[in-house]
């Protein structure tokens, strides 16, 4: 037994620093000199220490123009996604609804078929919604996986709870948003998380349906920033690549830091609500 | 482990999409039929802001101003700053407005297919290069823009005056018109070639090799003096090397391979990959490999675009001699070198492709990348007037220069001679002008961006702007080597398209990795005829005999 901790540990602790190793290389580059990235000697710990191109990518005001972009498309985005999951969700959850069946069916319809690129970019721009949040915000509101999570959920919850609200006179609203919400906190922190690293993340949606540098997310700035000339397949695309200056590594790295940051900082405030919130949907009484 | 199950069916969907969307956007380009481009245009009629007297070297006004809907990439090192006067100074002179959808670098190629595809493109499409439009074609979505050469006197001028006529016969589809205009270049020379330690060539090869075998003894005595070099490399997975190196044996390879048809000197074309010439190529650098002379690293190394495998810490660090690159990578090995070696101990030098038993031959490259229209723009009033300012803009050696320096007398200075200086408070740093100044012309200007300033040059303005080193490069190239004889052409129609690049890609997939195996050493080169039996197993002949048709016809239509 003794062994097999020990083993375990050591798997463990060697797992976490390959996945920490990436992370601590980007940080450490973005504190060094372009010049030692170049070189190949930065590893774990910075060379050549500055915060010059934290100051550099700071100052620019594409950077926070789009940094604001991914707020607010996070936010409004989020709290969309979950108002309608949520009402959604419960009314799935009510094995008395007629034709319940048929709006389960048409949600994961669309998780196996869609229209595909085309047929969607024109869908959204006769709507009028090309270069607006709408466009960002609204097409993948309700996430079909966390749909059924939270369906189940619902399901889960006593009965009896609602049926003593009902006698005490409360409407369906009511029940929904007195009694059902405020028990469900473990599962609602878990979805805005998803949701909310989902939209973080995103920047095909903005690549797609914005022509704008100014509504883009920073997600798009950053993979311009990354991704630029990556894809050299050809004479004309590796010129297009080499004859302007290359965004150095450093840049880069500052970039991604200032970008996951604050993705990251949610984690530690709602995974205590985490294991509970999913696991509570998916095992039924 | 719940939250990577719970992500995963978001991020597989996206991935997927953003798959299909390559492989789609050709294909679903169909969806935006809305041919009616050419048939009904009254090109007199369609003539509102046109210069009645526009001609060759004049300045385009238009007589009532207009906008232009412009799909313009975006470096993410050159954004579009409110500081710059490049359009203000453009719509000052022409009374042309820009209205920009702006598509980042990064997916540039996959966004445009989009556009174009959902019929929401902007009028004009720039940073096109030859063979970029032939997916859009039958769709009807593009302008055939030979229709109206005619009203685009500059275009016609320096074709003739560079003699490129045969070149932009070339670029007609199946249906006799072409549906690109490329950026035209005066003088042909390749933009990637190799870069070399002048000063180490000199002091232990004896020169600069001028054909592939005095370069393999150049590498020979390099790496006699320097024991632990692997002299030649290439970060471009070998893509750049193979392609200005194969026509020095009458093939194609790498980067150039394209539809992977030459002439087989009785006016057929034949298949590159199978040629003698081929063979011979692949044996020499398999020979190069086998005795230590080429950094195989370097060569299956992906590449970050700035040319992967580490090559500039290479040369920084002499392990590396001569290795593919451009003017810019040129300037990237110096700086590198300056860290180790020191400024003024060495010399960087591009060099003249060298020659082999095709000749001194190089890759004849005087179209750079031009643009397409959308065929929407033949319905529209301002028709006349925006071809006009197109030729203008593209092929006006005013308009040229003013792309590439700003205005006259407020950022550059021009003497009797026509020698251009920029103004000491101006910098270009992407060429290392004046790199102290305040103010950047492409940075903070927009002057010398990427989507306009490299198109069209003459041979003067393509000099100004860069080093000395790449001036003695061009002259060397003209001086020593002569561009090799444009491909036959044999364009498809659609459905010949479709056959082909069902039966092309799998081909060139075998040729891709054989070619590096067997020049890496990995295959037994006696094994070359398995290699054209797989080749032909995969329907080679089908293919030769698709592509041998598509010429005929284009001959007899000619």
């Amino acid at each position: 037994m003794r062994v097999f901790r020990a083993a375990n540990a050591a798997a463990l602790v060697l797992l976490c620093a390959v996945m920490l190793y990436p992370f601590i290389t980007v940080l450490a580059q973005s504190f060094s000199s372009a010049g030692a990235i170049k070189a190949g000697q930065v590893n774990v710990w910075p060379v050549g220490f500055n915060v010059d191109t934290y100051t550099a990518v700071m100052s620019n005001g594409m950077f926070w123009r789009n940094y604001g972009n991914t707020v607010l498309y996070t936010v409004v985005g989020t709290a969309i996604a979950m108002t309608l999951t949520t009402t959604y969700a419960y009314v799935l959850s009510k094995r008395h609804l007629k034709g319940r069946n048929a709006l389960i069916g048409i949600a994961v319809f669309t998780m196996f078929f869609n229209g595909g690129i085309v047929p969607n970019y024109v869908l959204i721009s006769s709507l009028g919604m090309k270069n607006t949040m709408w466009a960002i915000v609204l097409p993948n509101a309700i996430s079909v996986f966390n749909l059924l999570v939270m369906k189940s959920f619902f399901e889960n919850l006593p009965k009896d709870l609602e049926e003593a609200a009902q006698i005490d006179g409360l409407g369906w609203y009511g029940i929904f948003a007195r009694i059902v919400l405020p028990l469900s906190k473990a599962v609602i922190a878990t979805m805005v998380l998803f949701y909310s690293v989902q939209y973080w993340n995103d920047w095909f949606a903005a690549f797609l349906y914005l022509d704008k540098s100014e509504l883009f997310p920073v997600t798009l700035f950053l993979r311009n920033l990354i991704a630029g000339a990556s894809t050299s397949a050809s004479e004309g695309a590796a010129a297009a690549g080499t004859t302007t200056a290359l965004v150095s590594t450093n840049i880069q790295a500052v970039t991604m830091i200032l970008t996951v940051i604050p993705i990251l900082c949610i984690y530690p405030f709602v995974q205590r609500y985490f294991v509970s919130g999913v696991m509570l949907g998916s095992i039924k009484g | 482990m719940s939250d990577v199950f719970g992500r995963t069916p978001m991020r597989m969907s996206r991935r997927k999409v953003f798959g299909i969307s390559i492989a789609a956007s050709s294909a679903l380009a169909l969806a935006s039929c809305s041919d009616d481009g050419g048939s009904e245009v009254d090109i007199d009629k369609q003539s509102k802001g046109a210069m009645d007297d526009f001609a060759a070297d004049t300045q385009f006004t238009a007589t009532e101003p207009f906008t232009l809907s412009l799909l313009w990439t975006e470096w993410p090192e050159v954004p579009v700053k409110d500081s710059w006067t490049f359009f203000d100074e453009i719509e000052k002179r022409t009374n042309v407005k820009f209205e920009l959808t702006t598509i980042p670098f990064s997916d540039a190629t996959e966004k445009r297919s989009l556009l174009i595809s959902a019929g929401d493109a902007p009028t004009v499409i720039p940073l096109i290069y030859t063979g970029d439009e032939t997916s859009f074609v039958s769709s009807g979505a593009i302008l055939p823009i030979s229709d109206y050469v005619e009203h685009m006197p500059n275009f016609q001028k320096y074709v003739e005056e560079w003699d490129l006529t045969d070149m932009v016969d070339n670029l007609k589809q199946a249906d006799g018109k072409y549906y690109m205009l490329p950026g035209l270049q005066e003088v042909s020379v390749p933009v990637f070639t190799l870069v070399i330690r002048k000063d180490v060539f000199e002091s232990v090869a004896g020169g600069i090799p001028q054909t592939w075998d005095e370069m393999r003894d150049a590498l020979v005595k390099i790496k006699e003096e320097y024991p632990d070099s692997k002299p030649l490399a290439d970060g471009f997975e070998a893509q750049s090397l193979l392609n200005y190196a194969s026509h020095a044996w009458g093939a194609r390879a790498g980067w150039g391979f394209g539809n992977g048809m030459v002439d087989d000197g009785s006016g057929n074309l034949e298949y590159t990959a199978v040629t003698e010439g081929y063979r011979q190529m692949v044996e020499f650098f398999r020979g190069l490999v086998a005795d230590g002379l080429v950094d195989t690293d370097s060569l299956t190394a992906a590449n970050d675009g700035s040319g992967g495998g580490s090559v500039a810490e290479k040369f920084a660090a002499e392990t590396v001699f001569a290795a593919s690159g451009s003017a810019g990578t040129a300037i990237e090995f110096a700086q590198a070198l300056n860290e180790t070696v020191g400024e003024g101990n060495y010399e960087v030098l591009q060099i003249a492709p060298p020659g082999g038993p095709a000749g001194q031959v190089v890759e004849p490259r005087n179209f750079w990348n031009g643009f397409m229209l959308n065929s929407e723009v033949a319905d529209s009033e301002n028709f006349l007037a925006t071809l006009q300012f197109l030729d203008w803009l593209y092929y006006n050696p005013e308009a040229r220069e003013l792309i590439r320096w700003g205005v006259l007398d407020e950022t550059y200075t021009k003497d009797a001679d026509g020698t251009i200086t920029l103004k000491p408070e101006y910098s270009l740093n992407a060429y290392n002008i004046n790199p102290d100044a305040e103010t950047d012309i492409q940075e903070d200007l927009g002057w010398s961006n990427a989507v306009f300033a490299d198109s069209t040059e003459s041979r003067e303005l393509k000099e100004s702007y860069n080093t000395d080193t790449f001036v003695a490069y061009i002259d060397s190239v003209l001086s020593t080597r002569t561009p090799r004889d444009p491909y036959p052409p044999a364009p498809l129609d659609e459905l010949e398209l479709e056959r082909s690049s069902l039966l092309a890609t799998p081909l060139k997939d075998t040729v891709d990795t054989n070619t590096l195996r067997f020049v890496m050493g990995e295959r037994d080169i006696a094994e070359w005829d398995d290699y054209v039996a797989e080749l032909e197993a995969q329907g080679l002949a089908d293919y030769v005999d698709l592509m041998n048709g598509a010429r005929d016809r284009f001959e007899e239509n000619s």
